[in-house]
């Protein structure tokens, strides 16, 4: 049997013997075994058959068998021969897909020459014209790819084509009438836009753009099994890119796309924005110049009226467009463009504040940034009528909705000539600024307005320093001069105004110096700190707190980078001279405050810079001297736990930094701050000292916790260690030194062991006389000590945890202190605010898997087995781990944790732990809702109950029930109506609507909580509820 | 576009003028004049804060106050309702203000029965959707305020062509329940209430 024989058999019943049939081919004719000339003439009686599925078959193997020979297996005769032959087969209705992909076969074993490619491109128009009149898109889609190739490859034989065959492009056009199928069309329009782009068209132009464009707007939703995975964004961005490919498309382009503007198809508006926008982009000035205003016309409405908040920002971005097109040409159409639109905004300025005088606004602002031709005529086209309105405006609305369009400007101009740090994008060689006219006029009526109008009118007084503060940034705008007199007006807002309302004012005004600091650092400090540092008294003699306010903005100024050093030299001067003039402790208080809030500020740069070496010699030192020391050099509010406090945060920023020697100088006087004093006299070797020596007690850990892990300790780390651990067991020592010193426990256990030596470092407290873990010696000063040196540890991810932990959680049964562990297990995964990476801790980034892993397991497994009395223990154990504990973690054992969950609701008392248990199970709503599925009831009812003020089972008639003392805190309610609020959101209906009846009368209950808060929630809670069954209409 | 919008240009309030709920906590009663800047220096996690010794149920002492509703709370509840055909809210168009509300005690000492009264100010005299305004509000508030409130929606005197027709039909119950049952009335009214925070 021939091959075509074999091939025509098992074409029918399976295509891929039919292929190996065509390869065998292939390869006979590469090696020489059978001639081409054979080959054909084999075909010939299959070709001349009645049978027309006979012959397309046919060339279904011809076109496989070259597709399938290697290059240069055929001579140029041999393919121009099958060229021909190929062609002529064109005249057959049958099999045409085969035919191109035989041509394209050939094409890609040979190049064509001109001739070929015209021959070609007429028997295709000559033959098969229109394309349409084949039924099967993939017979159509090789013939697309084959015109696709040519397009591709030899444009200009088909260019030549084109100029010297006169009525070629109307056929070729219309070629391609009717393709309706999504992959063929991105082929034809990727066809069309060759001569779209690049030949004249002339008289053609229309048909052409009508070809395209009758396709517009693109509807298309692609099947769910599609093959090809086109798109219906796809078949918008080619289209598009025809639409927009030649000006002269123009005259039919935007009558058309107008037109379809009035569309009420929210889909079809927003594409016709887009290629409106893209098209004056790509049609360039001269033909933009000429629909300019037509389009203004169209596209205001869309910004006048916003139908869709997107749609309106389309419109803003093509009339943007319009301007920056304009802008690269002659000024002319740019002047004729805007003229109209300033004219009509000017006419909505009139009735401001009004919808339409704000969408004005969003105009003018949106076509003012685009370039700085535009920017200037913008500003001299309605900055002199905005300034009059403004003079006749009777009204503080009418003047507040005014500068909001001038604040607005400001704005464009800033983007277009950039601020006093950065160039705009017009550059250097911009033409002059057309603001700079009407600088004096604007901060005149601005700084007029923030200065006289009375306190009440807000929003009047913010759009006032919002426009100062933008006008002040304005690049080389405003003097030196000006600028001063903004920040001394914000600055005395800030500082001398009374308080009003939310204080959005005063805020404003913080925030705008800062603002102005960034750009202009030496003028703030040239002009407003001196008016600081006069408001801040040397000793405060009256009890007047004034000083706060202009302390909190004088500390906040010190986050601009350029004014840090300044602030904190002033900041320490002020100090240094009130301890002296015996000022109060208060405003001492606050002047370290403000101290450690600025140096906050700046951390970072303090880590990078050297100069920090001068803020210990300047600062740290003085400090340590004034804490330890009795004479008149040590001021009063040093006494104090929390002035103590702030004073070790202050030299544990500045130390921390400092390099290793400088570290091991201060750990050497780590507990006598140097004092005369020895060492083994002082907390924590000695305890029996004086109340001020273990005070001092808390600077020290601050000091401990600033140093680096090589730093050398005052003495031994056993020492150490044990020395804490008998001091901090003695009863009478104030709470804050107590915790300090157990917190120096965890910072030596989490630093100064090294990782060999952490197995052994806790014998010192296991073996006797200490012996920690000894359950008949259990008691609250040695349950904090468990969980000191833990703390450390646990950070470290030690595996010594898995020895220690067991022997922690079996207390949690123990009768007398079980309740008091329980509640310090809240304590090891809390965020501590010494155990930080920027103190040198080791913190293993995976600790709190590991803790987490070591403890839930068995808290789980011991609840079910303990006894009814120390269940709660585990229940408050467990809510404060999850506390603190990442959700993504928990998610392994929620299923275990559930059950455990929905029993800490039903608790006495215990807010803190139900409030945990309430955030896990919110989470586990969110993320898992699965897991809560079978739970809703429990879960819905336990809420309810938690969210209630009257005691579940409780009656209490309806008039009473706000005299009632809740039985759970605010939180707690507000928290479990949040939930609530989720259940709905989370779960299916079917599972939830079972429930709305009784959450939505029982939440009537809430709705009358005697807390705004709580009522706020509750009213949210239930719209949602009551949604339940509406949503199900809507399906 | 909507060219049949009855007021296509309404004056819009600036919502820091709108009345608020000045928050008492971190405004005004800081005796020393300032915002809390410092406040939050020292991390309430931190080590001198004990967690043992804290409290065992988290009842803060705010419980023990109790705020009543009041007509802030009711303009609160509304004002953020949107308007039917703006995308804006009923407080920035000044439908609803705090001045026309107004909470009417128990009439008897027997009775626990409070009353609220809001009027409401259409934009322009003829406002076709008045009557949808007001189901709005007076929907939103029964949903929001517990049983013992009665809600009496009406349009503010002389702001409205047919204000007392208007008011007729408010104030009728059967008909009030009638339009509930409108599908597409009720449609518009969720989309309304969406807004509500």
């Amino acid at each position: 049997m021939s091959d075509i024989q074999q091939y025509l058999l098992d074409y029918d019943r399976n295509k891929r013997d039919a292929s190996a049939v065509a390869q065998q081919s292939a390869t006979r004719l590469q090696n020489g075994d059978l001639k081409l000339l054979a080959l054909v003439e084999e075909l010939g009686e299959y070709f001349n058959g009645e049978d027309g599925a006979t012959r397309s078959k046919t060339m279904s193997y011809l076109a496989e068998v070259l597709s399938l020979v290697p290059q240069r297996a055929l001579s140029l005769q041999q393919r121009n021969l099958l060229c021909d032959f190929i062609l002529s087969r064109f005249e057959d209705v049958e099999g045409l897909g085969s035919c191109a992909k035989g041509l394209i076969a050939l094409e890609e074993r040979g190049k064509w020459d001109n001739e070929r490619v015209r021959a070609i491109m007429e028997t295709l128009l000559y033959h098969t014209h229109p394309l349409r009149q084949y039924k099967q898109q993939s017979e159509r889609y090789p013939v697309l790819r084959l015109i696709d190739t040519l397009m591709a490859k030899y444009r200009d034989a088909l260019r030549t084509l084109h100029d010297t065959t006169p009525d070629f492009m109307p056929r070729f056009i219309s070629y391609f009438d009717g393709e309706k199928d999504p992959r063929n069309l991105m082929v034809v329009f990727s066809i069309l836009r060759v001569p779209m782009t690049e030949w004249t068209i002339g008289a053609d132009a229309q048909e052409l753009f009508d070809a395209v464009f009758n396709y517009f707007p693109i509807t298309f939703r692609p099947p769910p099994d599609d093959p090809y995975g086109i798109t219906a964004q796809h078949l918008k961005d080619r289209l598009r890119d025809c639409i927009v490919s030649t000006p002269d498309f123009a005259p039919y382009a935007y009558p058309a796309l107008l037109d379809k503007l009035d569309s009420t198809s929210m889909n079809t508006k927003r594409d016709v924005l887009q290629t409106i926008t893209s098209s004056v982009s790509e049609y360039g000035p001269r033909t933009v110049g000429l629909y300019s205003i037509t389009l203004w016309d169209a596209l205001k409405f869309e910004v006048l009226n916003v139908q869709e908040e997107d749609l309106a920002q389309e419109a803003l971005m093509g009339l943007a467009a319009i301007a920056r097109t304009l802008s690269q040409g002659t000024s002319g159409p740019l002047n004729a463009y805007l003229r109209p639109i300033t004219k009509e905004c000017n006419e909505h300025l009139e009735d401001a504040p009004t919808k339409q005088s704000q969408a004005s606004a969003r105009i003018l602002r949106t076509i003012a940034g685009v370039s700085p031709e535009v920017t200037n005529l913008i500003m001299a086209g309605v900055l002199p009528n905005l300034f009059l309105l403004f003079q006749t405006a009777d009204t503080m609305a009418k003047k507040r909705g005014l500068l909001e369009v001038l604040v607005q400007l400001v704005r464009a101009d800033i983007e277009v000539y950039g601020d006093w740090r950065s160039v705009g994008l017009a550059k250097e060689h911009a033409p002059p600024n057309a603001l700079a006219q009407f600088r004096d006029q604007a901060v005149e009526v601005m700084v007029n307005g923030l200065s006289t109008a009375p306190v009440k009118e807000v929003s009047f007084r913010l759009v006032c320093l919002d426009g100062l503060l933008e006008l002040s940034k304005a690049r080389q705008l405003l003097s030196d001069d000006d600028v001063g007199k903004i920040i001394q007006l914000f600055h005395a807002i800030v500082t001398d105004e009374e308080s009003y309302g939310k204080d959005e004012i005063k805020e404003a005004a913080m925030n705008g110096l800062g603002e102005i600091a960034h750009q202009k650092p030496q003028v703030v400090v040239d002009r407003a700190f001196p008016a600081f540092m006069a408001q801040l008294p040397d000793a405060d003699v009256n009890s007047s707190k004034g000083y706060v306010p202009v302390l909190e903005a004088f500390a906040k100024l010190a986050s601009e980078e350029k004014i840090f050093d300044t602030v904190i030299l002033r900041l320490k001067n002020k100090f240094s001279s009130a301890v002296k003039q015996n000022a109060s402790s208060a405003y001492i208080v606050a002047l370290l405050s403000a101290m450690l809030y600025a140096l906050n500020q700046g951390a970072s740069k303090l880590e990078q810079n050297h100069e920090s070496l001068l803020y210990h010699q300047d600062i740290v030192l003085p400090l340590l001297a004034r804490t330890s020391s009795v004479d008149a050099s040590h001021p009063e509010a040093f006494d104090d736990e929390a002035t103590l406090d702030l004073v070790g945060r202050i030299c544990n920023i500045i130390v921390r930094s400092q390099p290793l020697d400088q570290q091991n100088k201060v750990s050497a006087e780590l507990y006598t701050l140097f004092r005369e004093t020895s060492q083994a006299e002082l907390p924590p070797f000695s305890t029996s000292t004086s109340p001020e020596y273990n005070r001092t007690m808390i600077v020290s850990t601050h000091l401990l916790a600033s140093f680096r892990k090589e730093t050398t300790l005052p003495c031994e780390v056993q020492l150490l260690i044990s020395s804490l651990a008998n001091y901090s067991q003695q009863p009478l020592l104030p709470p804050q030194v107590w915790s300090a010193s157990l917190r120096q426990i965890s910072l030596v256990m989490n630093k100064f062991i090294a990782t060999p030596a952490l197995k052994t470092c806790l014998d010192p407290l296991l073996k006797a006389p200490i012996d920690i873990f000894d359950p008949l010696r259990l008691d609250p000063p040695r349950i904090r000590i468990i969980f000191a040196c833990l703390k450390g540890i646990l950070l470290r991810s030690s595996p010594i945890l898995s020895t220690l932990y067991p022997q922690l959680l079996s207390f949690l049964s123990h009768p007398q202190y079980g309740l008091a562990v329980a509640h310090g297990f809240a304590t090891l995964l809390q965020p501590d605010d010494l155990l930080t990476k920027q103190n040198h801790c080791q913190i293993s980034g995976l600790h709190k898997q590991k803790s987490f892993a070591l403890l839930v397991p068995n808290i789980t497994q011991s609840f079910r087995d303990t006894s009814l009395e120390t269940k709660p223990n585990y229940l408050i154990a467990l809510s404060g781990i999850l506390k603190w504990t990442p959700f993504d973690i928990v998610v392994e054992e929620v299923g275990q944790l559930v059950p455990l969950l929905l029993q800490s609701l039903d608790l006495k008392g215990e807010g803190l732990v139900k409030e945990a248990a309430i955030g896990t199970l919110t989470s586990i709503l969110q993320e898992r809702p699965k897991q809560v599925e079978e739970h809703a009831g429990s879960l819905i009812s336990r809420l309810l109950n938690t969210s209630s003020s009257i005691p579940s089972g409780k009656v209490i008639l309806s008039s009473d029930v706000r005299k009632e003392i809740p039985a759970n805190s605010m939180r707690v309610r507000a928290t479990a109506l949040r939930c609530l609020t989720l259940v709905p959101e989370q779960l299916r209906q079917e599972i939830v609507l079972p429930y709305r009846g009784q959450v939505v009368k029982k939440l009537t209950a809430a709705l009358d909580d005697r807390k705004r808060e709580v009522r706020g929630q509750a009213v949210k809670c239930r719209a949602k509820w009551l949604a339940v069954d509406e949503d199900g209409d809507e399906d | 576009m909507e060219p049949d919008k009855d007021n296509a240009n309404p004056t819009i309030l600036n919502a820091s003028d709108l009345p608020s709920r000045r928050r008492e906590s971190s405004v005004k009663q800081r005796e020393d004049g300032g915002t809390g800047l410092f406040d939050h220096l020292i991390p309430h996690y931190n080590y001198l804060s004990d967690p043992f010794e804290r409290p065992v149920s988290a009842s803060d002492s705010d419980d023990d106050s109790v705020e009543d509703i009041d007509e802030q709370e009711i303009y609160d509840l509304i004002s953020s309702i949107s308007d039917p055909e703006h995308p804006l809210s009923l407080g920035s168009l000044a439908v609803v203000n705090l001045p026309d509300i107004r909470i009417l005690p128990p009439s008897s000492p027997h009775s626990t029965i409070s009353t609220v009264v809001v009027e409401i100010t259409p934009t322009i005299t003829h406002c076709s959707l008045a009557t949808v305004i007001g189901l709005g509000v007076r929907v939103r508030l029964e949903q929001a305020l517990p049983p013992r409130f009665r809600v009496d929606v009406r349009i503010k005197k002389g702001t409205h062509s047919t204000d007392e027709a208007v008011n007729k039909q408010l104030g009728d119950k059967e008909r009030v329940a009638a339009a509930l049952e409108n599908g597409t009335l009720m449609g518009v009214l969720r989309k309304m209430l969406s807004t509500c925070e």
